[in-house]
């Protein structure tokens, strides 16, 4: 299958299967609506074919280009079909789980996954480690029967709905730093799991704690070797910063269109918007490259950390612009749609905060790319 | 041209563009056959020239080339072209019957003689002489005007016109400033095979060439500095201050580049604006950022920072800066309510 011949055919089915794919509610909808829908798209499109496209065929996948999926989130975010945030998590768990599972455990797990059966998480983030994740503390021990994690990680994503997380552990000594870390792929529903969901300002319980408290998880989870779990952090941040940020420009270039079309007159500034647009067709540009070098098998790297600052930038500036043009809906509308606007705002300020922060992507590109040598 | 071809052809205007600068660089791409690679392959002869000449801060005459190119005309090679007013991207002359009116800016191909511009690349001021401005009078320039809503081509001899070589902030581009009004006879309108707006697009793509290779350069060098100066007993490149302008003033270059890249597959005019607009301001971002990491050093003139400062300016400032460029994208979204078509992936 070709790009062009899948984009032909997908935007054909899509057209076909507009009212099975809507969502049944109007404007934000709650996040328990929305994680149904996301499970909706993604089982209607897998079925269909769709979704396996892109995938190796060792995981349930049809094989063929990263591209394809790339389009496939292209056209489900620009459609307003799916949030591209949940929607993404794929692209980056999908990838860790066919790099560094067992191959039965990845041809067993990874289909729901794509069906959108499961939803998983990604416990990364712990209370003493934010940017700084190689010093995380959440501790893995052997057990003659397996690991006992004990343990916590916040803002992991989804978590109250999520059936498995693969988590970052310590397996070395508290110093080890890097060298210590072992990633896992853990079920939710174990003994010893709790999850608090904190509310964000943005009105979504989006992010969550999770407790860990001796929790048992079978030696054959554990993912790539013991030890390696910084590979496989790493290894996974160019998928989170190649294909997922293509989802997520095709829904800025979506609420971009709105903005122009549902503005009142004078209220929105032509420089100002002139530079959101070009802000976001040269992060298109930037990302479209990026996609191509995915596909045709190049490694990405630090360069990917362009990319993200420039879409946190893009996506910012863009609702800074809605901030002005749709100042109503923003501040004081309170139906439907104004909450989504008004979430979507909110929602933009983080935007500079996760997947690394503004300041790390800068110290990455400083680092690595301009080779500065050290900080400090 | 193919990937080594490409490879051997860059070399040719590294070296080209590294020590001629005027009349000399010009001589050497028609020496190097870069207009016959301009026919051939329009984006990499495009692209690789004015990266080369902006990072080099050398001067020619080939954006009068590609503005031809881009109207679709092959002239003889010492034809000049009018380019718009600072700032501008209309047409640079006005028809009214056989009454043309001229406003705009001419490269070095309307400038004074070889000698003055090579000379000028290490002296501060650029003065031309009576003969030189004798040597330019028998030059021709081909001016695109406008006539109710038609454009045309008329040529006319440099005679007609009344150039003032331009010092300015950048007295090393060698810019001439064109102002005529000419009428009767010598006013032969000839059709444009291609729309003034192509011609423009294509000459704003190489101004944003240009102006990245400037951005990088002046990365280079704030690079180089940052890494050898020691305060408080450190590199300053060890300063996150400092580090984080400098990837900033990476991203601003990467964003223009990845445009630039995007409008030559797109080749649609909102696209090169878009392109030479990021590229201007990216420019504008690398020279106060870098200028700040330079501080000291960087505000003399026996660094080459200053020059650039002053490049840059002008390019942006030529076929349309990035301000106006910017603000003239909105004003059209606004009345057409329609975004510019998304390049496919």
């Amino acid at each position: 299958m070709d790009l062009d011949e899948f984009r032909a055919s997908l935007d054909r089915w899509l057209e076909e299967s507009g009212a099975a794919l809507a969502p049944a509610y109007s404007g934000l909808g709650t996040l328990d609506e929305r994680m149904a829908q996301l499970a909706k798209v993604k089982r209607l499109t897998y079925d269909a074919g769709w979704m396996r496209w892109g995938w190796p065929e060792r995981v349930g996948g049809l094989g063929g280009s990263t591209l394809l999926r790339a389009y496939l989130g292209e056209a489900l975010t620009s459609r307003d079909l799916v949030d591209p945030g949940s929607y993404s998590m794929t692209e980056v768990l999908a990838p860790t789980m066919i790099d560094y599972a067992r191959p039965e455990l990845a041809a067993a797990m990874v289909p729901r996954l794509l069906r959108g059966d499961e939803i998983w998480c990604q416990g990364f983030s712990e209370p003493g480690t934010g940017s700084n994740l190689a010093a995380l503390s959440c501790r893995a021990t052997r057990a003659d029967d397996g690991w006992r994690v004990t343990g916590q990680k916040i803002w992991t994503s989804f978590a109250q709905y999520a059936a498995r997380c693969v988590i970052l552990t310590r397996t070395g000594s508290a110093e080890s730093a890097h060298k210590g870390i072992t990633a896992l792929f853990v079920d939710m529903d174990t003994p010893g799991i709790t999850v608090r969901p904190i509310e964000a300002m943005h009105g979504a319980t989006e992010f969550c704690e999770v407790f860990f408290d001796d929790v048992s998880v079978p030696f054959e989870r554990t993912l790539a070797e013991v030890g390696q779990g910084w590979s496989v952090a790493m290894d996974l941040l160019p998928y989170e910063r190649s294909v997922a940020l293509w989802h997520k420009a095709a829904y800025l270039h979506r609420r971009l269109d709105e903005v122009l079309h549902r503005t009142p007159p004078d209220a929105l500034d032509a420089a100002a918007l002139g530079e959101v647009t070009q802000l976001l067709y040269a992060f298109r540009a930037r990302s479209r490259a990026t996609q191509h070098r995915l596909a045709a098998g190049e490694p990405l790297g630090p360069e990917t950390s362009i990319d993200k600052v420039l879409v946190a930038t893009a996506e910012q500036a863009l609702f800074d612009l809605v901030a002005d043009g749709l100042a109503a809906d923003v501040t004081i509308g309170d139906d439907p749609e104004s909450e989504r606007w008004r979430a979507e705002f909110l929602y933009s300020r983080a935007a500079t905060i996760y997947g690394g922060s503004a300041e790390i992507q800068r110290n990455i590109i400083a680092r690595r790319l301009l080779d500065l040598g050290p900080e400090g | 041209m193919d990937g080594a071809e490409l490879e051997l052809f860059a070399q040719t205007l590294r070296r080209a563009t590294a020590s001629r600068t005027g009349a000399a660089l010009d001589a050497a791409l028609e020496e190097v056959g870069w207009q016959d690679a301009l026919a051939v392959d329009v984006r990499a002869a495009v692209s690789m020239l004015f990266e080369l000449q902006g990072e080099a801060n050398a001067a020619s005459s080939a954006l009068d080339r590609v503005v031809l190119s881009g109207l679709g005309l092959e002239l003889g090679s010492t034809a000049a072209v009018v380019l718009p007013p600072l700032g501008r991207w209309s047409p640079p002359g006005e028809l009214d019957g056989t009454h043309l009116y001229i406003r705009g800016l001419g490269t070095a191909a309307l400038g004074p003689a070889a000698g003055i511009f090579s000379m000028a690349r290490s002296r501060w001021s650029l003065g031309a002489s009576k003969s030189d401005t004798l040597l330019a009078s028998r030059k021709t320039a081909l001016v695109v005007a406008r006539t109710g809503d038609r454009e045309v081509a008329v040529v006319v001899t440099a005679a007609d016109l009344t150039l003032r070589p331009v010092r300015g902030i950048d007295p090393w581009l060698g810019l001439v400033e064109v102002t005529g009004d000419v009428f009767g006879a010598g006013v032969q309108p000839e059709p444009v095979p291609t729309k003034w707006a192509s011609a423009v697009a294509l000459g704003q793509l190489a101004l944003g060439h240009e102006l990245v290779g400037a951005s990088r350069k002046v990365l280079e060098l704030a690079r180089e500095h940052a890494l050898q100066r020691i305060q408080f007993g450190r590199r300053i490149s060890a300063f996150q201050a400092i580090r984080h302008r400098l990837a900033d003033t990476l991203v601003a270059i990467e964003t223009a580049d990845a445009m630039l890249a995007a409008a030559w597959q797109d080749r649609s005019l909102q696209a090169a604006a878009m392109a030479k607009a990021l590229a201007g301001r990216g420019a504008r971002m690398a020279a106060r950022h870098c200028q700040q990491v330079l501080a000291g050093i960087g505000f003399t003139t026996e660094h080459p920072l200053h020059r650039y400062v002053r490049r840059v300016l002008v390019l942006d400032q030529l076929m349309g800066s990035a301000r106006t460029l910017t603000r003239e994208l909105g004003a059209e979204l606004l009345r057409t309510k329609k975004l510019p078509p998304l390049l496919p992936l």
